[in-house]
């Protein structure tokens, strides 16, 4: 958190340094990056593998993009949208958390897969594969246009992809946020105290689902544009290994796997067009070689470069 | 078109589906059943199976010849897969292995995308097999009654093998009680591979003769991980009465479906599974967790 100031001024001042490409890579990068962070709040905290979490996330996507179609200001259609994820995360969650393990990761992409099939078929509602065009940043009640140019629509995603992180954290951190993790950590002993296991189960899930919910509506916003593919079970798997990559349970690493990931995509793609093949290879080698991701590995460095520093105090005072 | 000449011909196109997919989804009980892996590169070995059937088919001029090269490819990439990789780390838990087959899939998609370009294949009949026959007056493809006798041979055999003999009482009990097999003396390694490779060669098998049906192509195989996660979820995890039970079920949703509501068959299927699950989690003859 001591660095959260310094990089969000660095971010909010970009659009200033960066040439108009820039910003839109950034804004993708900082909605898939609250995208993956959404899921780690699940996979990471409650250890519920969610192979479908592409599902709150296009919901989000949308119904945002009705809400603009019809007329709403931006800010309400994203609130909008997000309820809407949340309110479809409750009975999901709780159907789901019947089952663990593979079991609920089936269940969970059966259900995205529902969506899918529902959105992909009912063309007069959804626009079937060719998704829905022609919406909109509309303007903010009042009149308030600050959002609409790509410089604005980047601000407001880095506020509220800020805000949706500090939100997340402190959840975590709160009592709730803790019993999640005595489940994850001990089932039994966290029901022996008291605690509902599977209440808690699809509170995460819930939680996990609304933000989802936010990056979905923030797509929606940002590309002005929503099809079916967003909805693919393949994205479920990119997430995924954007978290994994990043580091489980950190909300920070997985926001960085996400950004590797779609800068990696970014500058191969000019190169190659091989660009699963490079990302399945080194998804094999994070799992295998290091399961706590990228974050697990500056952890640990950190931790040796502190006991490193601790040691040469200890030994001086060994030998006095 | 009598109601009665249409269902039998339905019946027939769902018996024939069913019987593919009871062999891509026998294959990933299979694995499940001695590994506990939920094998994510299942589709990912259909589609390979069935790439390198048709080239070589094409090469040998000869439809057997690919049917055979289809099961051996994807079994020795499955034997790879396992002696090279997943061997190494079965102290993980089930989750990981998701995460890794997944990567597998990713990796071998893209390989074979790489290896054949994103052209769709198809591949010749023999001439044996490229008729017709007449079930109560009604034309019927000759290569669907192919499949229903093959799948049933196929899926016969693996039964037999693994209820009479040696190497399936072997197969039954480290799926029981793996380290109690070792201690016993018995290589448990070398029958893991074997049974991960024979699981994936049956997975090619089924891409290779899907082919004809469907035309190969790269989505392929992940149009088929889905289905079969859906069939094994449905029959549950682990049992082969269940998975040709769930390929029954699914395969009559999805050929009765496109007939009387095409848009709503792939729905239909998906909420199958999700009422079946939230009946009984375990699956139909799954045990329950």
């Amino acid at each position: 958190m001591k660095y959260a100031v310094p990089v969000v001024a660095m971010l909010a001042a970009a659009p200033f340094a960066l040439q108009s490409y820039q910003v839109t890579l950034l804004t993708e990068i900082l909605i898939f990056a609250l995208f993956a962070m959404s899921l780690d709040v699940q996979m990471g905290y409650a250890r519920m593998f969610s192979f479908g979490h592409v599902l709150p996330y296009g919901v989000g996507a949308y119904a945002c993009a009705f809400a603009l179609q019809a007329g709403w200001p931006l800010p309400f259609a994203i609130a909008g949208a997000v309820l809407v994820a949340t309110l479809l995360s409750i009975p999901i969650g709780w159907l789901s958390t019947r089952a663990s393990g593979v079991a609920f990761a089936m269940l969970t992409l059966a259900f995205a897969q529902l969506g899918y099939a529902i959105v992909f078929k009912w063309n007069t509602f959804t626009g079937g594969s060719d998704g829905l065009t022609g919406f909109a940043r509309n303007a903010g009640p009042f009149g308030f246009e600050g959002f609409v140019s790509r410089d604005g629509y980047f601000w407001l995603v880095l506020i509220v992809v800020f805000a949706m992180y500090w939100l997340a954290r402190g959840f975590m951190n709160s009592a709730m946020g803790r019993a999640i993790v005595g489940v994850r950590e001990n089932e039994r002993r966290a029901s022996a105290i008291g605690y509902v296991p599977r209440s808690l189960r699809v509170v995460a899930f819930v939680v996990s689902g609304a933000l989802a919910g936010v990056a979905g509506s923030l797509h929606a916003g940002f590309l002005l544009f929503v099809s079916p593919e967003i909805l693919h079970w393949t994205q479920s798997g990119h997430v995924i290994i954007a978290v994994i990559l990043g580091g489980t349970g950190t909300l920070i690493g997985p926001m960085i796997g996400a950004a590797l990931i779609v800068l990696a995509h970014h500058q191969l793609s000019a190169v190659t067009d091989s660009w699963p093949l490079v990302m399945g290879l080194l998804f094999i080698i994070v799992v295998i070689a290091a399961p706590k991701g990228l974050w697990g590995i500056k952890a640990s460095l950190a931790a040796r470069i502190s006991l490193r520093r601790a040691r040469p105090a200890g030994e001086k005072h060994a030998a006095s | 078109m009598s109601v009665l000449q249409l269902w039998l011909n339905l019946g027939l196109n769902t018996l024939s589906l069913a019987s593919l997919l009871a062999m891509l989804t026998v294959g990933l009980t299979l694995i499940f059943g001695i590994m506990r892996i939920m094998n994510f590169a299942h589709g990912a070995m259909y589609m390979f199976g069935a790439y390198v059937g048709i080239s070589a088919a094409q090469w040998a001029g000869n439809f057997w010849a690919g049917l055979l090269l289809a099961a051996l490819s994807a079994a020795a990439v499955g034997a790879i897969f396992e002696s090279g990789l997943l061997r190494h780390l079965y102290k993980r838990d089930a989750s990981s292995f998701l995460l890794i087959t997944f990567g597998l899939s990713l990796v071998l998609t893209e390989s074979t995308r790489l290896g054949w370009g994103s052209n769709s294949r198809d591949v010749q009949l023999p001439e044996a097999l490229a008729g017709v026959v007449f079930v109560m007056d009604e034309p019927f493809p000759l290569y669907r009654v192919f499949l229903i006798v093959f799948g049933l041979t196929a899926l016969g055999i693996l039964a037999i093998v693994i209820l009479r003999s040696r190497l399936g009482l072997l197969i039954r009990s480290i799926s029981q009680n793996a380290e109690m097999t070792q201690a016993l003396g018995v290589n448990v390694g070398t029958i893991r591979t074997l049974t991960f490779a024979v699981g994936c060669g049956f997975a090619g098998l089924g891409g290779f003769l899907a082919v004809p049906l469907i035309t190969g192509y790269i989505g392929m195989g992940s149009a088929a991980i889905i289905e079969s996660f859906v069939i094994v979820m449905i029959g549950g995890m682990g049992s082969f009465l269940g998975s040709a039970v769930g390929s029954l079920l699914v395969a009559t949703t999805q050929s009765f479906g496109n007939f009387y509501f095409p848009d709503l068959s792939l729905v239909v299927t998906y909420l199958l599974m999700i009422g079946v699950l939230l009946y009984r989690p375990g699956g139909l003859f799954g045990e329950e967790e």
